[in-house]
């Protein structure tokens, strides 16, 4: 046992040292522990051996280190550059190994911060079209309305790679996370440069200009009678911030997000092989549209787990829509849908009417582009019953889908609430880590003062998302007999 | 490999020379002989008396020999070093350096008569 301790500790010893005289070490050691038996002989060994480790040790690595100087100092002058080896024998196999791990380790830090800085790179750009404010993000987990929103900002600024579009929630919820985590301590100048940022964009942005009046002169206010002074912590001095915008506008879209992670400058532009490559994903998947098929009692069915974008997806999107055309009743299942383009769901929407219907979207202005373009020609749809399978999950452009079908009572939507996420403002940048989400359009919600923004769409029928589909069949049955 | 300054000697290199005079001996054979001319004071452990072995065989003050066994202790074979005459002349000019201060040391009446 203790020679094995003592064969640990000779480890210390540079290599050349252990290859040349470790044996021979241990032998001594062996040697010295025969012939001193007894506890204090024992307890003498131990002591010389540590006191020589302690001087013999840093005394080997002294010498490996001068003579390494003294070698390289006349060589490094001129020529090109060049290596000295530290050591006369080959690295053992465990250095290799551990410096693959090291390497490995290198470059999963450097390409998780590099992911980090480009994860707000612009998807709005990318898939909203025309407008900023256009694009369907997917969020995560239920949420207050504020946190939600919150998070839709972020998601928002941060989907960069087309695969991204493929509504995972994770990237999502990492950045939650991190922002979450609220570690930055604010002084008095940050909070002045939040509530100046705050105030000049609001001005500027909001698109009530008396109210945006308001809400500046409250946040300043505020900032005077010190009430602002107290927040040292980011994501409480946002909450603080919100709540003082809110209570002079009464706007659930106004608000001040913060995000631990830094907030770039800009959004860059998608590069043409973002775009290639969201194409080609997008190609691969079907468009997303994963499952198409006519049940018995010729219902159609149609798992569709996104709205992609029309520019690319328009033809796969006619095609399903064509191939339902004879069904007697349709289903979709959004159950897996995290949102997408709006275009894209007002696309399948026009199906569902003989007539231009309006077609309500919290982030975008009325205008003629809010009726659909129904009636589509050839289209038999119009009149059949309509059935949306929801969940948890549905998100974002799917509960536009199930909102407004909803709404219109064109549909009947079977399934759980969905998760709630209807960001309505655009975001805009105000330093490194807080921005604020600004309603910049008026949308004119017919159907009632609030939508599903943070509370989610409610089912007409409630059963369990796995269930849902079962449920649609036999309400889609029985009402088809009663015809 | 590196050098070692053994200038000034070092007295755990002086003791392992004067451990050779007399014959080969192997790693633990220098430690016991040094401990015991010593009077018990130096104890060599493995780091030093091996370091001090390396940089005494690179500047060829002592020298490896075959190595065999010590029946006495065992039948583990063994390392033995030998004591060239350039050592052998260090560690008498090493001698005569330390004679040298011990006559000071006498003249300055720090020792008496009766040490050496």
């Amino acid at each position: 046992m203790s020679e094995k301790i003592y064969a640990l500790l000779l480890r210390l010893y540079p290599s050349h040292f252990r290859d040349a005289y470790g044996e021979a070490a241990l032998q001594l050691f062996r040697d010295r522990a025969r012939d001193e038996k007894g506890f204090f002989p024992t307890l003498r060994l131990w002591l010389d051996l540590l006191g020589d480790l302690a001087v013999s040790v840093p005394r080997e690595y002294r010498h490996v280190h001068a003579a390494l100087l003294a070698a390289s100092a006349s060589q490094r002058l001129g020529g090109p550059p060049s290596f000295f080896v530290l050591e006369d024998e080959s690295p053992r196999p465990g250095a290799f190994f551990f410096g693959g791990v090291l390497t490995l380790l290198a470059l999963a830090g450097f390409s998780m911060g590099i992911n980090q800085a480009g994860s707000y790179a612009g998807n709005v750009t990318i898939w909203s079209g025309e407008s900023r404010a256009t694009s369907w993000r997917p969020s995560v987990a239920k949420a207050s309305p504020f946190e939600s929103r919150w998070r839709s900002m972020l998601e928002r600024l941060r989907i960069s790679q087309p695969r991204a579009w493929q509504m995972k929630p994770v990237a999502a919820d990492r950045a939650m996370k991190g922002a979450a985590g609220a570690a930055m301590k604010l002084d008095a100048a940050e909070r002045q440069l939040v509530i100046d940022g705050a105030i000049a964009n609001v001005k500027v942005h909001y698109v009530d200009r008396d109210v945006a009046q308001k809400v500046a002169q409250a946040l300043r206010a505020h900032e005077k009678n010190g009430d602002d002074n107290a927040a040292t912590d980011g994501g409480a001095f946002a909450d603080l911030l919100t709540r003082q915008m809110r209570d002079v506008s009464h706007d659930m879209h106004l608000m001040m997000v913060y995000s631990e992670s830094k907030i770039p400058d800009r959004r860059p532009e998608p590069t043409p092989e973002e775009l290639a490559a969201y194409r080609n994903a997008m190609k691969q998947d079907n468009c997303t549209f994963e499952t198409l098929k006519i049940l018995p009692h010729n219902i159609g069915y149609l798992k569709l787990n996104s709205f992609p974008d029309p520019s690319v997806c328009q033809s796969t999107a006619t095609a399903a829509m064509a191939s339902l055309n004879h069904a007697d009743a349709v289903i979709f299942d959004l159950r897996d849908n995290r949102g997408g383009h709006p275009k894209m769901v007002a696309l399948i929407a026009a199906y569902l009417f003989d007539h231009p219907e309006y077609w309500y979207n919290p982030r975008e202005e009325t205008t003629r582009q809010s009726w659909t373009a129904s009636p589509v020609p050839g289209n038999k749809l119009a009149d059949k019953p309509v059935y949306v399978l929801t969940s948890g999950s549905t998100f974002s452009g799917a509960e536009q889908f199930s909102y407004d079908l909803k709404m219109l009572k064109r549909a009947t939507l079977v399934g759980e609430t969905t998760r709630g996420g209807a960001h309505a403002g655009v975001f805009h940048r105000i330093d490194e880590h807080f921005g604020m989400g600004i309603p910049e359009v008026q949308a004119i919600n017919p159907f009632s003062t609030a939508d599903w923004a943070g509370v989610g769409v409610e089912p007409d029928v409630k059963v369990k998302a796995a269930d849902a589909l079962e449920a649609a069949q036999k309400l889609a049955e029985s009402n088809l007999r009663k015809k | 490999m590196p050098k070692r300054k053994l200038d000034p000697l070092p007295s755990a290199a002086f003791q392992i020379l004067l451990s050779l005079a007399g014959e080969d001996l192997h790693g633990y054979g220098i430690m016991r002989q040094v401990a015991e001319q010593t009077g018990g004071r130096m104890r060599l452990g493995p780091g030093t008396l091996y370091s001090s072995i390396q940089s005494l065989l690179e500047e060829n003050f002592i020298e490896e020999v075959e190595a065999r066994q010590d029946v006495r202790l065992g039948h583990e074979r063994r390392r033995y070093y030998r004591l060239t005459s350039a050592g052998r002349k260090l560690a008498r000019s090493e001698a005569d350096r330390l004679a040298g201060w011990l006559r000071v040391a006498r003249a300055k009446k720090i020792l008496r008569g009766d040490y050496v």
